[in-house]
Protein backbone atom coordinates (compact mmCIF):
# COMPACT_ATOMS: atom_id res chain seq x y z
CA UNK A 1 0.00 0.00 0.00
CA UNK A 2 1.31 3.41 -0.91
CA UNK A 3 0.41 5.96 -3.57
CA UNK A 4 -1.29 5.75 -6.94
CA UNK A 5 -0.29 8.28 -9.58
CA UNK A 6 -3.43 9.95 -10.93
CA UNK A 7 -1.54 12.59 -12.87
CA UNK A 8 2.22 12.38 -13.30
CA UNK A 9 3.07 16.09 -13.64
CA UNK A 10 5.67 17.33 -16.10
CA UNK A 11 8.65 15.38 -14.88
CA UNK A 12 8.42 13.46 -11.64
CA UNK A 13 11.20 10.99 -10.87
CA UNK A 14 12.37 8.90 -7.93
CA UNK A 15 15.73 10.15 -6.63
CA UNK A 16 17.87 9.11 -3.69
CA UNK A 17 21.25 10.71 -3.05
CA UNK A 18 22.68 9.16 -6.21
CA UNK A 19 24.33 6.13 -7.71
CA UNK A 20 27.96 6.28 -6.67
CA UNK A 21 30.77 3.93 -7.57
CA UNK A 22 29.87 3.33 -11.20
CA UNK A 23 31.06 6.55 -12.81
CA UNK A 24 34.19 4.67 -13.87
CA UNK A 25 31.89 2.58 -16.11
CA UNK A 26 30.21 5.61 -17.62
CA UNK A 27 27.14 5.53 -15.37
CA UNK A 28 25.98 8.99 -14.35
CA UNK A 29 25.21 9.24 -10.62
CA UNK A 30 21.87 11.04 -11.11
CA UNK A 31 20.38 11.97 -7.69
CA UNK A 32 18.63 15.21 -6.71
CA UNK A 33 19.31 18.44 -8.57
CA UNK A 34 18.93 20.37 -5.29
CA UNK A 35 20.68 18.27 -2.68
CA UNK A 36 19.91 20.60 0.22
CA UNK A 37 16.13 20.62 -0.25
CA UNK A 38 16.29 16.85 -0.77
CA UNK A 39 18.09 16.30 2.54
CA UNK A 40 15.70 18.55 4.45
CA UNK A 41 12.62 16.75 3.08
CA UNK A 42 13.94 13.42 4.36
CA UNK A 43 15.01 14.76 7.74
CA UNK A 44 11.59 16.35 8.34
CA UNK A 45 9.90 12.96 8.06
CA UNK A 46 12.52 11.13 10.12
CA UNK A 47 14.22 9.35 7.21
CA UNK A 48 17.91 8.94 6.64
CA UNK A 49 18.80 12.00 4.63
CA UNK A 50 19.81 9.88 1.60
CA UNK A 51 16.44 8.08 1.25
CA UNK A 52 14.56 8.02 -2.06
CA UNK A 53 12.00 10.79 -2.64
CA UNK A 54 10.06 12.20 -5.59
CA UNK A 55 11.66 15.08 -7.45
CA UNK A 56 9.04 17.19 -9.21
CA UNK A 57 9.80 19.82 -11.80
CA UNK A 58 7.74 22.95 -12.62
CA UNK A 59 4.44 21.14 -12.24
CA UNK A 60 3.97 18.25 -9.87
CA UNK A 61 1.84 15.11 -9.83
CA UNK A 62 -1.53 14.25 -8.30
CA UNK A 63 -1.21 11.27 -5.97
CA UNK A 64 -3.90 9.21 -4.27
CA UNK A 65 -2.88 7.81 -0.90
CA UNK A 66 -3.82 4.20 -0.13
CA UNK A 67 -2.47 4.39 3.39
CA UNK A 68 -1.84 7.08 6.01
CA UNK A 69 1.67 8.47 5.96
CA UNK A 70 3.67 11.50 7.00
CA UNK A 71 5.13 13.55 4.17
CA UNK A 72 7.24 16.67 3.75
CA UNK A 73 7.58 18.84 0.66
CA UNK A 74 10.60 21.11 0.24
CA UNK A 75 12.38 23.05 -2.49
CA UNK A 76 10.57 25.15 -5.08
CA UNK A 77 7.05 26.25 -4.23
CA UNK A 78 4.83 24.13 -6.46
CA UNK A 79 1.74 25.07 -4.42
CA UNK A 80 0.80 21.65 -3.02
CA UNK A 81 -2.73 20.84 -1.93
CA UNK A 82 -4.44 18.00 -0.10
CA UNK A 83 -8.04 17.42 -1.21
CA UNK A 84 -8.04 20.89 -2.74
CA UNK A 85 -6.78 22.69 0.39
CA UNK A 86 -3.30 24.27 0.45
CA UNK A 87 -0.85 22.28 2.53
CA UNK A 88 2.28 23.82 4.09
CA UNK A 89 5.72 23.08 2.70
CA UNK A 90 8.81 22.47 4.85
CA UNK A 91 6.68 20.70 7.41
CA UNK A 92 5.86 17.10 8.31
CA UNK A 93 2.20 16.65 7.40
CA UNK A 94 -0.03 13.61 7.84
CA UNK A 95 -1.89 12.56 4.71
CA UNK A 96 -4.67 10.02 5.13
CA UNK A 97 -5.68 7.01 3.10
CA UNK A 98 -8.05 8.17 0.36
CA UNK A 99 -6.63 11.71 0.30
CA UNK A 100 -5.43 13.27 -2.92
CA UNK A 101 -2.14 15.14 -2.74
CA UNK A 102 -1.87 17.35 -5.77
CA UNK A 103 1.26 19.30 -6.43
CA UNK A 104 0.57 22.34 -8.57
CA UNK A 105 2.66 24.61 -10.69
CA UNK A 106 5.56 26.76 -9.49
CA UNK A 107 4.58 30.16 -8.11
CA UNK A 108 7.93 31.54 -9.26
CA UNK A 109 9.87 30.68 -6.11
CA UNK A 110 12.03 27.79 -7.36
CA UNK A 111 11.26 25.13 -9.92
CA UNK A 112 11.97 21.76 -8.31
CA UNK A 113 10.26 20.34 -5.26
CA UNK A 114 11.05 17.26 -3.20
CA UNK A 115 8.39 15.03 -1.70
CA UNK A 116 9.59 12.70 1.04
CA UNK A 117 7.52 9.93 2.62
CA UNK A 118 8.19 8.74 6.17
CA UNK A 119 9.82 5.33 6.08
CA UNK A 120 10.79 5.68 2.42
CA UNK A 121 9.57 4.22 -0.85
CA UNK A 122 9.73 0.62 -2.02
CA UNK A 123 11.89 1.01 -5.11
CA UNK A 124 14.36 -1.68 -6.16
CA UNK A 125 18.04 -0.78 -5.96
CA UNK A 126 19.91 -0.80 -9.25
CA UNK A 127 23.67 -0.72 -8.73
CA UNK A 128 23.00 0.32 -5.15
CA UNK A 129 20.63 3.21 -5.80
CA UNK A 130 16.97 4.10 -6.31
CA UNK A 131 17.78 7.14 -8.45
CA UNK A 132 16.22 7.42 -11.89
CA UNK A 133 18.53 8.05 -14.82
CA UNK A 134 16.06 8.56 -17.64
CA UNK A 135 18.68 8.87 -20.38
CA UNK A 136 19.83 5.31 -19.73
CA UNK A 137 16.46 3.92 -18.58
CA UNK A 138 18.00 3.08 -15.25
CA UNK A 139 16.68 2.96 -11.67
CA UNK A 140 13.50 4.43 -10.20
CA UNK A 141 10.36 3.12 -11.84
CA UNK A 142 11.52 1.29 -14.96
CA UNK A 143 14.12 4.00 -15.49
CA UNK A 144 11.51 6.60 -16.46
CA UNK A 145 9.50 9.48 -15.09
CA UNK A 146 6.21 8.72 -13.35
CA UNK A 147 3.20 7.85 -15.48
CA UNK A 148 -0.50 7.79 -14.76
CA UNK A 149 -1.45 4.57 -13.00
CA UNK A 150 1.96 3.93 -11.42
CA UNK A 151 1.77 2.57 -7.92
CA UNK A 152 4.57 3.01 -5.41
CA UNK A 153 4.52 1.17 -2.10
CA UNK A 154 5.58 2.70 1.18
CA UNK A 155 8.26 0.83 3.07
CA UNK A 156 7.40 1.72 6.69
CA UNK A 157 4.70 4.41 6.73
CA UNK A 158 4.32 6.38 9.97
CA UNK A 159 1.49 8.45 11.39
CA UNK A 160 3.56 9.99 14.14
CA UNK A 161 7.13 10.94 14.89
CA UNK A 162 8.84 12.42 17.93
CA UNK A 163 9.12 16.24 18.06
CA UNK A 164 6.18 16.74 15.69
CA UNK A 165 5.89 20.41 16.61
CA UNK A 166 9.47 21.06 15.64
CA UNK A 167 9.20 19.43 12.25
CA UNK A 168 8.46 22.73 10.66
CA UNK A 169 10.93 25.09 9.00
CA UNK A 170 10.78 28.39 7.21
CA UNK A 171 10.47 27.69 3.48
CA UNK A 172 13.50 28.55 1.37
CA UNK A 173 13.52 31.64 -0.80
CA UNK A 174 15.24 31.11 -4.14
CA UNK A 175 16.73 33.71 -6.45
CA UNK A 176 14.43 35.33 -8.99
CA UNK A 177 15.57 36.49 -12.40
CA UNK A 178 19.20 36.90 -11.30
CA UNK A 179 21.62 34.77 -9.40
CA UNK A 180 25.27 34.68 -8.49
CA UNK A 181 27.18 31.43 -8.63
CA UNK A 182 30.56 31.07 -6.97
CA UNK A 183 33.12 29.17 -8.98
CA UNK A 184 36.41 27.39 -8.30
CA UNK A 185 38.44 27.76 -11.50
CA UNK A 186 39.84 24.73 -13.30
CA UNK A 187 40.61 22.05 -14.34
CA UNK A 188 41.15 23.78 -17.72
CA UNK A 189 41.17 27.48 -16.86
CA UNK A 190 44.57 27.54 -18.57
CA UNK A 191 42.79 27.02 -21.90
CA UNK A 192 41.81 30.70 -21.68
CA UNK A 193 43.83 33.92 -21.60
CA UNK A 194 43.70 36.04 -18.43
CA UNK A 195 41.64 38.50 -20.43
CA UNK A 196 39.00 35.90 -21.36
CA UNK A 197 38.90 34.60 -17.79
CA UNK A 198 38.17 38.12 -16.61
CA UNK A 199 35.39 38.39 -19.17
CA UNK A 200 33.89 35.16 -17.94
CA UNK A 201 33.51 36.63 -14.48
CA UNK A 202 32.73 40.16 -15.57
CA UNK A 203 29.82 39.61 -17.94
CA UNK A 204 26.68 37.73 -17.04
CA UNK A 205 25.10 34.91 -19.04
CA UNK A 206 21.48 33.94 -19.55
CA UNK A 207 19.97 30.54 -18.80
CA UNK A 208 18.52 29.15 -22.04
CA UNK A 209 15.57 26.81 -22.50
CA UNK A 210 18.02 23.93 -22.69
CA UNK A 211 18.09 23.32 -18.99
CA UNK A 212 17.36 19.82 -17.82
CA UNK A 213 18.66 17.28 -15.32
CA UNK A 214 21.70 16.70 -17.49
CA UNK A 215 22.91 20.24 -17.90
CA UNK A 216 22.17 23.93 -18.05
CA UNK A 217 23.12 25.73 -21.23
CA UNK A 218 23.88 29.40 -20.89
CA UNK A 219 24.09 32.11 -23.48
CA UNK A 220 26.61 34.92 -23.33
CA UNK A 221 26.30 37.94 -25.52
CA UNK A 222 29.87 37.45 -26.59
CA UNK A 223 31.07 33.84 -26.65
CA UNK A 224 34.26 33.02 -24.80
CA UNK A 225 37.38 32.45 -26.86
CA UNK A 226 39.85 29.68 -26.21
CA UNK A 227 43.60 30.04 -26.61
CA UNK A 228 43.56 27.03 -28.95
CA UNK A 229 40.13 25.42 -29.16
CA UNK A 230 37.48 23.99 -26.88
CA UNK A 231 38.59 20.39 -27.11
CA UNK A 232 40.67 18.45 -24.61
CA UNK A 233 41.62 14.85 -24.02
CA UNK A 234 38.39 13.46 -22.61
CA UNK A 235 38.52 13.54 -18.81
CA UNK A 236 36.17 13.27 -15.82
CA UNK A 237 33.28 15.63 -15.15
CA UNK A 238 31.84 16.65 -11.78
CA UNK A 239 28.50 18.14 -10.63
CA UNK A 240 28.73 21.83 -11.47
CA UNK A 241 31.53 21.55 -14.06
CA UNK A 242 31.28 24.51 -16.43
CA UNK A 243 32.13 23.26 -19.88
CA UNK A 244 33.08 25.72 -22.57
CA UNK A 245 32.72 23.88 -25.90
CA UNK A 246 34.24 25.29 -29.11
CA UNK A 247 31.24 27.62 -29.61
CA UNK A 248 32.22 29.49 -26.43
CA UNK A 249 28.83 29.14 -24.73
CA UNK A 250 28.92 27.63 -21.21
CA UNK A 251 27.16 24.42 -20.20
CA UNK A 252 26.92 23.64 -16.48
CA UNK A 253 26.84 19.90 -15.84
CA UNK A 254 24.04 18.84 -13.48
CA UNK A 255 22.85 15.64 -11.75
CA UNK A 256 22.44 13.46 -14.88
CA UNK A 257 25.72 14.70 -16.39
CA UNK A 258 27.92 12.47 -18.48
CA UNK A 259 30.75 11.07 -16.38
CA UNK A 260 33.43 12.24 -18.83
CA UNK A 261 33.66 14.93 -21.46
CA UNK A 262 35.92 16.27 -24.18
CA UNK A 263 35.33 20.00 -23.74
CA UNK A 264 37.37 22.48 -21.71
CA UNK A 265 36.03 23.15 -18.22
CA UNK A 266 36.76 26.68 -17.11
CA UNK A 267 35.59 26.06 -13.55
CA UNK A 268 33.14 24.32 -11.26
CA UNK A 269 30.17 25.86 -9.44
CA UNK A 270 30.73 25.33 -5.71
CA UNK A 271 28.55 22.73 -3.98
CA UNK A 272 26.58 25.14 -1.80
CA UNK A 273 25.51 27.20 -4.83
CA UNK A 274 24.25 24.29 -6.92
CA UNK A 275 20.79 24.23 -5.26
CA UNK A 276 20.29 27.88 -6.30
CA UNK A 277 21.03 26.97 -9.89
CA UNK A 278 18.83 23.86 -9.72
CA UNK A 279 15.92 26.06 -8.62
CA UNK A 280 16.42 28.63 -11.39
CA UNK A 281 14.56 28.91 -14.65
CA UNK A 282 15.26 29.73 -18.28
CA UNK A 283 15.73 33.45 -18.79
CA UNK A 284 17.47 34.04 -15.46
CA UNK A 285 20.73 35.95 -15.53
CA UNK A 286 23.77 34.26 -14.03
CA UNK A 287 26.88 35.98 -12.75
CA UNK A 288 29.95 34.03 -11.82
CA UNK A 289 32.23 34.97 -8.93
CA UNK A 290 35.63 33.44 -8.44
CA UNK A 291 36.41 31.87 -5.04
CA UNK A 292 39.21 29.71 -3.71
CA UNK A 293 38.78 26.04 -2.98
CA UNK A 294 39.36 26.58 0.77
CA UNK A 295 36.38 28.94 1.00
CA UNK A 296 34.24 26.61 -1.11
CA UNK A 297 35.04 23.72 1.22
CA UNK A 298 34.48 25.77 4.36
CA UNK A 299 31.05 26.83 3.08
CA UNK A 300 30.21 23.24 2.22
CA UNK A 301 31.22 21.98 5.68
CA UNK A 302 29.17 24.72 7.30
CA UNK A 303 26.09 23.76 5.27
CA UNK A 304 26.56 20.11 6.08
CA UNK A 305 26.87 20.97 9.77
CA UNK A 306 23.56 22.85 9.66
CA UNK A 307 21.92 19.85 8.03
CA UNK A 308 23.43 17.45 10.56
CA UNK A 309 22.34 19.68 13.43
CA UNK A 310 18.78 19.64 12.13
CA UNK A 311 18.90 15.87 11.82
CA UNK A 312 20.29 15.61 15.34
CA UNK A 313 17.66 17.93 16.77
CA UNK A 314 14.68 16.23 15.13
CA UNK A 315 15.78 12.64 14.86
CA UNK A 316 18.38 12.27 17.64
CA UNK A 317 20.98 11.07 15.17
CA UNK B 1 56.92 12.58 -14.28
CA UNK B 2 55.22 15.48 -12.57
CA UNK B 3 51.56 14.94 -11.70
CA UNK B 4 49.27 17.96 -11.98
CA UNK B 5 46.46 18.42 -9.44
CA UNK B 6 43.63 20.36 -11.00
CA UNK B 7 40.69 21.26 -8.80
CA UNK B 8 37.39 20.11 -10.27
CA UNK B 9 35.32 22.03 -7.73
CA UNK B 10 35.26 21.54 -3.96
CA UNK B 11 34.63 17.78 -4.05
CA UNK B 12 36.77 16.42 -6.88
CA UNK B 13 40.32 16.73 -8.14
CA UNK B 14 41.68 15.76 -11.53
CA UNK B 15 45.09 14.13 -11.23
CA UNK B 16 46.69 14.58 -14.61
CA UNK B 17 49.47 12.11 -15.37
CA UNK B 18 50.31 13.00 -18.94
CA UNK B 19 49.08 14.81 -22.00
CA UNK B 20 48.76 12.16 -24.68
CA UNK B 21 46.74 9.12 -25.57
CA UNK B 22 49.13 6.22 -25.26
CA UNK B 23 49.69 3.06 -23.26
CA UNK B 24 52.42 4.57 -21.13
CA UNK B 25 50.34 7.48 -19.86
CA UNK B 26 47.19 5.42 -19.47
CA UNK B 27 49.27 2.76 -17.69
CA UNK B 28 50.10 5.35 -15.02
CA UNK B 29 46.43 6.20 -14.66
CA UNK B 30 45.62 2.51 -14.23
CA UNK B 31 48.39 2.00 -11.70
CA UNK B 32 47.26 4.92 -9.55
CA UNK B 33 43.64 3.80 -9.91
CA UNK B 34 44.50 0.25 -8.80
CA UNK B 35 46.64 1.51 -5.92
CA UNK B 36 43.75 3.65 -4.65
CA UNK B 37 41.32 0.74 -4.98
CA UNK B 38 43.64 -1.63 -3.14
CA UNK B 39 44.66 0.87 -0.46
CA UNK B 40 41.86 3.44 -0.32
CA UNK B 41 42.36 6.93 1.06
CA UNK B 42 39.69 7.71 3.62
CA UNK B 43 37.21 10.22 2.22
CA UNK B 44 37.67 9.25 -1.43
CA UNK B 45 34.21 8.49 -2.81
CA UNK B 46 34.82 7.44 -6.34
CA UNK B 47 37.48 7.23 -9.04
CA UNK B 48 37.03 7.91 -12.74
CA UNK B 49 40.03 6.92 -14.86
CA UNK B 50 40.29 8.52 -18.30
CA UNK B 51 43.01 8.66 -20.99
CA UNK B 52 45.60 10.66 -19.11
CA UNK B 53 44.04 11.58 -15.80
CA UNK B 54 42.23 10.19 -12.81
CA UNK B 55 39.27 12.14 -11.44
CA UNK B 56 39.07 11.62 -7.69
CA UNK B 57 35.67 12.43 -6.18
CA UNK B 58 35.97 12.98 -2.42
CA UNK B 59 34.08 14.15 0.66
CA UNK B 60 35.48 17.42 2.03
CA UNK B 61 33.94 16.59 5.41
CA UNK B 62 36.43 13.73 5.66
CA UNK B 63 39.43 14.99 3.73
CA UNK B 64 40.29 18.44 2.39
CA UNK B 65 41.96 19.25 -0.91
CA UNK B 66 45.43 19.93 0.48
CA UNK B 67 45.65 16.75 2.51
CA UNK B 68 44.23 14.62 -0.30
CA UNK B 69 46.78 16.06 -2.68
CA UNK B 70 49.61 15.21 -0.29
CA UNK B 71 48.38 11.66 0.16
CA UNK B 72 48.07 11.10 -3.59
CA UNK B 73 51.57 12.52 -4.15
CA UNK B 74 52.87 9.97 -1.65
CA UNK B 75 51.18 7.17 -3.55
CA UNK B 76 52.57 8.36 -6.85
CA UNK B 77 56.06 8.47 -5.37
CA UNK B 78 55.60 4.97 -4.04
CA UNK B 79 54.49 3.72 -7.46
CA UNK B 80 57.58 5.30 -9.03
CA UNK B 81 56.25 5.45 -12.61
CA UNK B 82 59.58 6.45 -14.18
CA UNK B 83 61.25 3.31 -12.92
CA UNK B 84 58.45 0.84 -13.32
CA UNK B 85 57.32 2.11 -16.70
CA UNK B 86 57.11 -0.87 -18.99
CA UNK B 87 54.69 -2.33 -21.45
CA UNK B 88 51.93 -4.27 -19.72
CA UNK B 89 53.32 -7.72 -19.16
CA UNK B 90 50.00 -9.51 -18.90
CA UNK B 91 46.98 -8.63 -20.99
CA UNK B 92 43.44 -9.61 -20.17
CA UNK B 93 42.00 -10.41 -23.60
CA UNK B 94 38.27 -10.65 -24.23
CA UNK B 95 37.13 -12.25 -27.48
CA UNK B 96 34.00 -10.54 -28.70
CA UNK B 97 32.08 -11.98 -31.64
CA UNK B 98 31.17 -9.61 -34.45
CA UNK B 99 29.11 -10.12 -37.59
CA UNK B 100 30.12 -7.94 -40.54
CA UNK B 101 26.97 -8.48 -42.67
CA UNK B 102 26.04 -5.34 -44.58
CA UNK B 103 22.65 -4.89 -42.92
CA UNK B 104 24.44 -4.78 -39.54
CA UNK B 105 27.65 -3.05 -40.62
CA UNK B 106 25.80 -0.38 -42.55
CA UNK B 107 28.96 1.43 -43.60
CA UNK B 108 31.37 -1.45 -44.13
CA UNK B 109 31.18 -1.23 -47.92
CA UNK B 110 31.87 2.52 -47.98
CA UNK B 111 34.70 2.09 -45.48
CA UNK B 112 36.34 -0.67 -47.53
CA UNK B 113 36.08 1.50 -50.65
CA UNK B 114 37.63 4.40 -48.75
CA UNK B 115 40.51 2.17 -47.66
CA UNK B 116 40.75 0.80 -51.20
CA UNK B 117 40.56 -2.81 -50.00
CA UNK B 118 38.10 -5.67 -50.43
CA UNK B 119 35.53 -6.28 -47.70
CA UNK B 120 37.38 -9.49 -46.78
CA UNK B 121 40.61 -7.57 -46.35
CA UNK B 122 38.78 -4.86 -44.40
CA UNK B 123 37.43 -7.50 -42.01
CA UNK B 124 40.90 -8.97 -41.62
CA UNK B 125 42.34 -5.53 -40.79
CA UNK B 126 39.59 -4.80 -38.30
CA UNK B 127 39.58 -8.18 -36.56
CA UNK B 128 43.17 -9.36 -36.50
CA UNK B 129 44.52 -6.95 -33.87
CA UNK B 130 43.84 -6.47 -30.20
CA UNK B 131 42.22 -3.25 -29.03
CA UNK B 132 43.08 -1.61 -25.73
CA UNK B 133 40.26 -0.11 -23.67
CA UNK B 134 41.54 3.19 -22.29
CA UNK B 135 38.40 4.17 -20.44
CA UNK B 136 34.61 3.98 -20.33
CA UNK B 137 32.34 6.96 -20.77
CA UNK B 138 29.55 8.69 -22.74
CA UNK B 139 27.10 5.89 -21.87
CA UNK B 140 27.15 3.06 -19.33
CA UNK B 141 29.65 0.45 -20.46
CA UNK B 142 30.74 2.42 -23.53
CA UNK B 143 34.46 1.67 -24.09
CA UNK B 144 37.02 3.91 -25.77
CA UNK B 145 39.23 1.41 -27.61
CA UNK B 146 42.22 1.61 -29.94
CA UNK B 147 44.45 -0.79 -31.81
CA UNK B 148 48.08 -0.09 -32.53
CA UNK B 149 48.61 -1.56 -35.99
CA UNK B 150 47.15 -0.96 -39.45
CA UNK B 151 45.09 2.14 -38.71
CA UNK B 152 42.24 2.97 -41.02
CA UNK B 153 42.16 6.35 -42.71
CA UNK B 154 38.45 7.10 -42.60
CA UNK B 155 37.05 9.31 -39.85
CA UNK B 156 33.48 10.11 -38.90
CA UNK B 157 30.51 10.33 -41.20
CA UNK B 158 29.68 13.75 -42.59
CA UNK B 159 26.13 13.45 -41.30
CA UNK B 160 25.72 11.76 -37.93
CA UNK B 161 22.92 9.23 -37.64
CA UNK B 162 20.13 10.20 -35.27
CA UNK B 163 19.75 6.60 -34.15
CA UNK B 164 21.97 3.54 -34.23
CA UNK B 165 21.27 0.24 -32.50
CA UNK B 166 22.87 -1.01 -29.33
CA UNK B 167 25.37 -3.73 -30.24
CA UNK B 168 26.71 -1.80 -33.21
CA UNK B 169 30.48 -1.82 -33.67
CA UNK B 170 31.76 1.52 -34.93
CA UNK B 171 35.20 2.58 -36.13
CA UNK B 172 37.42 5.47 -37.19
CA UNK B 173 41.19 5.62 -37.70
CA UNK B 174 42.71 3.24 -35.11
CA UNK B 175 39.65 3.23 -32.88
CA UNK B 176 36.72 0.84 -32.73
CA UNK B 177 34.01 0.91 -30.08
CA UNK B 178 31.08 -1.16 -28.97
CA UNK B 179 27.82 0.76 -28.65
CA UNK B 180 25.88 -0.45 -25.57
CA UNK B 181 22.50 1.20 -26.21
CA UNK B 182 20.55 2.80 -29.05
CA UNK B 183 21.94 6.31 -29.46
CA UNK B 184 22.73 9.00 -32.01
CA UNK B 185 26.20 8.48 -33.52
CA UNK B 186 28.48 10.08 -36.07
CA UNK B 187 30.83 7.15 -36.49
CA UNK B 188 30.81 4.56 -39.27
CA UNK B 189 29.20 1.24 -38.38
CA UNK B 190 31.26 -1.76 -39.51
CA UNK B 191 29.39 -4.61 -37.81
CA UNK B 192 27.44 -5.73 -34.78
CA UNK B 193 28.06 -7.95 -31.79
CA UNK B 194 25.41 -10.40 -30.61
CA UNK B 195 26.62 -10.00 -27.02
CA UNK B 196 24.97 -7.51 -24.65
CA UNK B 197 27.49 -4.74 -23.98
CA UNK B 198 25.80 -3.51 -20.80
CA UNK B 199 23.24 -5.49 -18.79
CA UNK B 200 22.19 -3.86 -15.50
CA UNK B 201 20.71 -7.11 -14.22
CA UNK B 202 24.09 -8.83 -14.17
CA UNK B 203 26.38 -8.73 -11.18
CA UNK B 204 28.99 -7.16 -13.44
CA UNK B 205 26.89 -5.26 -15.99
CA UNK B 206 29.83 -4.21 -18.17
CA UNK B 207 31.26 -6.40 -20.93
CA UNK B 208 34.50 -4.45 -21.22
CA UNK B 209 36.41 -2.70 -18.43
CA UNK B 210 39.09 -0.05 -18.69
CA UNK B 211 42.46 -1.76 -19.08
CA UNK B 212 41.03 -4.79 -20.92
CA UNK B 213 42.12 -5.84 -24.41
CA UNK B 214 39.46 -6.79 -26.93
CA UNK B 215 39.82 -9.10 -29.90
CA UNK B 216 36.95 -9.05 -32.39
CA UNK B 217 36.15 -12.51 -33.71
CA UNK B 218 34.24 -12.59 -37.03
CA UNK B 219 31.15 -14.83 -36.97
CA UNK B 220 28.60 -15.80 -39.61
CA UNK B 221 25.03 -14.55 -39.49
CA UNK B 222 23.91 -17.96 -38.30
CA UNK B 223 26.43 -17.89 -35.44
CA UNK B 224 25.44 -14.30 -34.66
CA UNK B 225 21.78 -15.28 -34.26
CA UNK B 226 22.66 -18.36 -32.20
CA UNK B 227 24.94 -16.41 -29.85
CA UNK B 228 22.35 -13.66 -29.51
CA UNK B 229 19.74 -16.19 -28.38
CA UNK B 230 22.11 -17.78 -25.89
CA UNK B 231 23.26 -14.40 -24.64
CA UNK B 232 19.69 -13.29 -23.92
CA UNK B 233 19.10 -16.54 -22.06
CA UNK B 234 22.23 -15.89 -20.05
CA UNK B 235 24.01 -19.04 -21.19
CA UNK B 236 26.61 -17.44 -23.47
CA UNK B 237 29.97 -16.42 -22.07
CA UNK B 238 32.66 -14.68 -24.04
CA UNK B 239 36.13 -16.18 -24.03
CA UNK B 240 38.47 -14.35 -21.68
CA UNK B 241 42.12 -15.19 -21.17
CA UNK B 242 45.39 -13.79 -19.97
CA UNK B 243 48.18 -13.31 -22.41
CA UNK B 244 51.84 -12.57 -21.75
CA UNK B 245 53.35 -9.88 -23.90
CA UNK B 246 57.07 -9.31 -24.24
Amino acid sequence: MGIIVENPGIQTTVQDEGRFGSQQYGVSPAGPMDLKSFWIANILVGNKKEEGVLEMTFQGPALRFEKDNLIAITGGNLQPMVNGEPVPMYQAVLVHAGDELSIGITNGNGSRAYLAFAGGLDIPLVMGSKSTLMRNKLGGIEGRKLEKGDRIKFLEPKTELPNMKERKLTPAVFPKRELTLRVVTGPQDDAFSEEELKKFFWYSAKITNEFDRMGCRLEREEPLHHLVDGNILTDGVSFGSIQIPPNGQPIIMMADRQTTGGYTKIGTVISVDLPKLAQSMPGYKVRFVRVGIELAQTLYLRQLQTIQNLDQRLNQR
Amino acid sequence: MEARFLAAGDSAVSVQLGEDINLEVNGRVRKLFEELIKHPIKGVRELVPTYASLLVHYSPEIILFKQLKEEIIERIEKLDFDKSEQKEAIRIVKEIPICYDKDLGLDIEDCAIFENVSIEEFIRMHSSHEYYCYMLGVAPGHPYMSRFEEHFHFKRRETPRVHISGGSVVAQLGQSNLIPFDQPCGWNIVGATPVTVCDYSKEDPFLVHAGDWVKYVPVSRKEYERIKKEDRKGTYHIKTYEKKVV
